[in-house]
């Protein structure tokens, strides 16, 4: 049964996901004065893509073949370990759902996201995968400062126990240092999502997408859904541990918490659509050094015992 | 089990009367070996657990005891399941070395270094320990030599000095022990009687002599200078199980003495700043091997931060922390050995294959080595402790140590089990690119240097077995990973004083492989119901922007970490160069990274030491009244200390 549920929670993310994008869109046409496309337009464009033929570059090897699976895989696995239609009491799918399994299936989605950008010995493409290790190196620091923070507070590593302890009010915003974490630790998911200023998903030659460069047809529609599928993942991770709400109804659970990461997914587009563009390096000492600090503070808290 | 000894040297020797016919003697040395240590494998497995001892028969100076416990027992499985994977590599590889050196005398140094690893583990007295030690050391630099180039003859020094400024704080460390003791046999050693003071003294020359062996930061710089100079089955041994031995010895002598929280947090501290020190120039470094060398560095330093986690839980009388970290620990060596000899094999295929260490000069070479490289890609997985392998079992366990760990209540032990979990998770992530560009630059994309690629061919079968091997060992410890801490926690558990203590929340790496298959599933599926285009690809150019692509527009190693290497250059130093003739020639752009501590620390030392020398050398001028008017001095000299102070 719990199986069961897991599956329906990965669908309908996969289903729902499209749409949010769509919706932050529209809206951030809006906000530059144009019509925008219909919120529909992600649906269109996957499936578009799906009905299109597909080249690659003579270089490719078996790994541009496989990639777009392995990175569906390896999004699909870490939104499967958030704890949202099953809880500690499913002591079956509690060993699956473990905040370091989480992060280095994120670490696995990367390298092969690197690897498959070497591989299409595109120019653009080499570029967005280093720049991509690059940010993964500055953003997985500031987001494993605040984790340990929680690992330590809630004396587990495993999520779906320590959404139950904050539910139940054992641990949470009483203690300053969680409240402090919780702050860089947004502001981490919001990089992982890779909007401006870290990332442009617009601009897709030099910049993330710029991995993509070669990829076309289902291959680009499946790297497309993987990707929003991190994204969703990514904030779903904040609100599993530092805004648990759910209900004993697990589709009651699951919806609010789509809501809640669309609500969140849409909101960013405020901060994308008014932040400037830097180049990497100026940018991440512009702002993650902001992040970095915080969650410095937060851990220094931890230490103090507070 | 005296008998497993007994052939390796009676295989040592007979490779080496056949010194005539190296051919021979290079099939009929490795073959045995592999034999050997298969039956070795199979033994120490089959008695882990056990105890057993035995004594050199005959008629010597002294008859040293040879003791096997449960962690020697599972330290000698190590290194003969490592072994066999290597010589029946070697079988084959070893001809690549034929014009260099005697294969008789490569095979006869191979099995005499087994041996001698095999025995060190056993040996039971403080001076067959360190004979051992030392012969072990000099085996490891001749199998150096084997591989004679410009240089070598530098790099062994180097790495002979460092194992000697080792294998002196390691002495003076045992003899002060063994004083406290009344006795030089280590079975005769438990509950010293001594003090704080003593006890971190005696910790640090333990920790300088066995860590500089093991590779352990700042004593690292022998490791890229070694390793690259061997042949490949030789660095595979020495980073695979010989640094192994090194942290076993560690790990029993340090267990001799009276524990307290403070040796946990000199671990902590060491193996934080080995793993980021390390990874930081394995990320920076263009020379694969040197690359992979470094990441022994890195290594070493993960299962110190578990090691650390170990003598803190054994300092605070916590057995549960204490038995989490030794079964991180030991498991961490178990996969390190398992992954590094691994990779090491693997860039000697692709060194025989390409002859060049540059991977600038790579790329491309899965269509020429399929099986190298996906056996590569793995091994990258496993090193990188990506789920579902052996890595990140083994990571996940240290990480769970050092959770337990931080949660006390003491300021101390929340700092050092924090900083080292971030310097853990910091590592992580920088393998991951370091690993990722070792990858895409040597296998994937378009050769860069077609001269070196073209004519690379797939290794022969008998090369690609021990691989095979080891890899499908990679994927097997990850998903038994939960027999693997069972079996582990059986032989830990003797090293923790008076505890039942058992593992529980481990995570299921079964679980995570089924919900990662029952996600491949769910893009068919979407493909199918959405009647997706399935027809052939076509095969094109890659895109360059309008301009006629040319391989030379693809990443290079340099420019792949160009942006982190501006971010850490505060501790990352690096030579530029480029060169341009003219306005049509091409420009030459080079750029090699410096190991800091080696400008800083090593360097200015072995240039004062040379100065004095030159300065010292003066007084051996080969006139004999002068050096009977030292003699003279000399003794006027003891006479007065004589007089006034005896």
């Amino acid at each position: 049964m719990d199986f069961f549920y897991l599956l329906i929670q990965l669908v309908s993310a996969i289903v729902v996901a499209p749409l949010f994008d769509g919706i932050s869109r529209k809206l951030r046409a809006k906000f530059q004065s144009r019509v925008g496309p219909s919120i529909f337009q992600t649906y269109l464009d996957l499936l578009k893509l799906l009905k299109r033929g597909r080249t690659k570059s003579h270089s490719t090897s078996y790994i541009y073949q496989i990639s777009p699976y392995l990175l569906f895989v390896s999004a699909a696995a870490m939104f499967c370990a958030l704890p949202i239609v099953y809880g500690a009491h499913s002591a079956f799918l509690s060993q699956f759902s473990d905040i370091l399994v989480l992060l280095y299936l994120g670490a696995l989605f990367r390298f092969i996201f690197i690897v498959a950008g070497i591989d299409t010995a595109n120019p653009y493409a080499g570029v967005s995968a280093s720049r991509e290790g690059t940010l993964g190196f500055y953003t997985e620091e500031v987001a494993v400062i605040c984790l340990v923070v929680v690992m330590m507070g809630a004396g587990s590593t495993n999520l779906s126990f320590i959404t139950t302890l904050i539910q139940e009010g054992h641990y949470g915003y009483a203690i300053p240092s969680f409240s402090v974490a919780a702050t860089a630790f947004l502001w981490v998911m919001y990089v992982e999502t890779g909007r401006k200023p870290y990332d442009l998903a617009e601009a897709e030659q030099e910049l993330q997408e710029g991995v993509l460069g070669e990829y076309c047809g289902k291959d680009l529609a499946i790297i497309d859904v993987a990707i929003l599928l991190k994204q969703f993942t990514m904030l779903g991770f904040f609100l599993v541990i530092f805004i648990p709400w759910r209900f004993d109804n697990p589709m009651l659970s699951l919806i609010t918490f789509l809501a809640e990461v669309g609500f969140l997914y849409v909101m960013g587009v405020f901060i994308d659509n008014f932040g400037p563009r830097f180049t990497i390096n100026n940018g991440i000492k512009r702002t993650m050094l902001f992040a970095l600090s915080i969650a410095s503070t937060s851990l220094a808290l931890y230490i103090m015992g507070i | 089990m005296q008998i497993i000894y007994t052939l390796f040297l009676l295989a040592s020797l007979l490779s080496i009367f056949l010194y005539k016919k190296p051919l021979l003697a290079q099939k009929v040395g490795f073959g045995l070996a592999s034999l050997i240590s298969l039956y070795a494998t199979l033994f120490f497995f089959s008695n882990l657990g056990e105890t057993m001892t035995w004594k050199l028969p005959g008629n010597f100076i002294s008859s040293p005891l040879f003791r096997l416990d449960s962690i020697e027992m599972f330290f000698s499985f190590l290194v003969s399941l490592i072994a066999f994977a290597v010589s029946l590599f070697s079988f084959d590889y070893a001809k690549f070395y034929e014009k260099k050196a005697n294969l008789a005398v490569f095979a006869s140094l191979f099995n005499a270094f087994i041996l001698s690893m095999l025995l060190v583990i056993a040996s039971d007295n403080v001076f067959s320990f360190m004979l051992l030690w030392e012969v072990m050391t000099l085996i490891s630099a001749l199998l150096i030599l084997i591989n004679d180039g410009k240089d070598a003859s530098k790099n062994v020094m180097i790495y002979l000095g460092i194992a000697q400024i080792g294998a002196f704080c390691l002495m003076v460390a045992l003899l002060i022990m063994a004083s406290f003791a009344g006795s030089f046999e280590f079975s005769k050693f438990a509950d010293l009687n001594i003090g704080f003071g003593m006890s971190i003294t005696l910790f640090v020359l333990l920790l300088i002599g066995l860590g500089s062996k093991a590779g352990m930061f700042p004593f690292h710089v022998w490791l890229p200078i070694a390793y690259c100079q061997c042949p490949s089955n030789a660095s595979a041994l020495m980073s695979g199980v010989m640094i192994k031995v090194a942290l076993f010895a560690f790990i029993k002598f340090s267990l001799l003495l009276p524990q307290f929280a403070w040796f946990g947090y000199i671990l902590l501290f060491m193996g934080a700043l080995s793993c980021i020190f390390g990874i930081i120039y394995a990320l920076a470094s263009n020379d694969y091997k040197a690359s992979i060398a470094y990441s022994s560095c890195e290594n070493v330093g993960i299962i110190f931060l578990g090691l650390g986690g170990a003598f803190y839980g054994l300092g605070i009388h916590s057995p549960l922390i204490a038995l989490m970290g030794f079964i991180a620990a030991f498991f961490h060596i178990l996969n390190h050995a398992v992954f590094k000899s691994l990779l090491f094999m693997l860039s000697g295929n692709v060194f025989t294959a390409t002859k060049t260490r540059d991977m600038d000069a790579l790329g491309g070479l899965h269509k020429k080595m399929p099986i190298t490289s996906i056996i590569f890609f793995v091994a990258a997985i496993s090193i990188c402790a990506l789920p579902p392998l052996n890595g990140f079992a083994s990571e996940w366990v240290i990480y769970k140590t050092m959770v337990m760990g931080g949660m006390d209540e003491g300021i101390a032990s929340r700092f050092f089990f924090t900083l080292s979990i971030i310097a853990l998770s910091i590592t992580g992530a920088m393998a991951i690119m370091a690993f990722s560009k070792m990858y895409g630059s040597v296998f994937l994309g378009i050769a860069r240097d077609t001269k070196c690629v073209e004519e690379a061919k797939e290794v022969s079968f008998i090369r690609l077995v021990p691989l095979a091997l080891l890899a499908s060992l990679c994927v097997g410890i990850g998903i038994f990973m939960k027999d693997v801490i069972g079996m582990l926690s059986k032989i830990v558990l003797t090293l923790i004083p008076q505890t039942s203590q058992s593992v529980y929340g481990l995570i299921s790496m079964p679980l995570i492989i089924m919900i990662m298959l029952l996600c491949a599933i769910i893009p068919f599926v979407f493909l199918y119901l959405l009647k997706a285009n399935h027809k052939a690809v076509r095969v094109t150019e890659p895109w360059a922007c309008g301009f006629l692509y040319n391989k030379n527009m693809q990443i290079g190693s340099n420019s792949f970490t160009g942006d982190i290497k501006k971010a850490l250059s505060f501790i990352l130093r690096y030579e530029q160069e480029i060169k341009i003739d003219g306005y049509f020639s091409k420009a030459v752009y080079t750029q090699k990274a410096h190991d800091l501590f080696w400008d800083k620390l090593y360097a200015p030392v072995i240039h004062s030491i040379m100065v004095i020398a030159d300065k010292i050398g003066i007084f051996q001028n080969g006139r004999t009244n002068l050096y009977a008017a030292y003699i003279l001095i000399y003794l006027c000299l003891v006479l007065i200390f004589g007089y006034y102070y005896l």
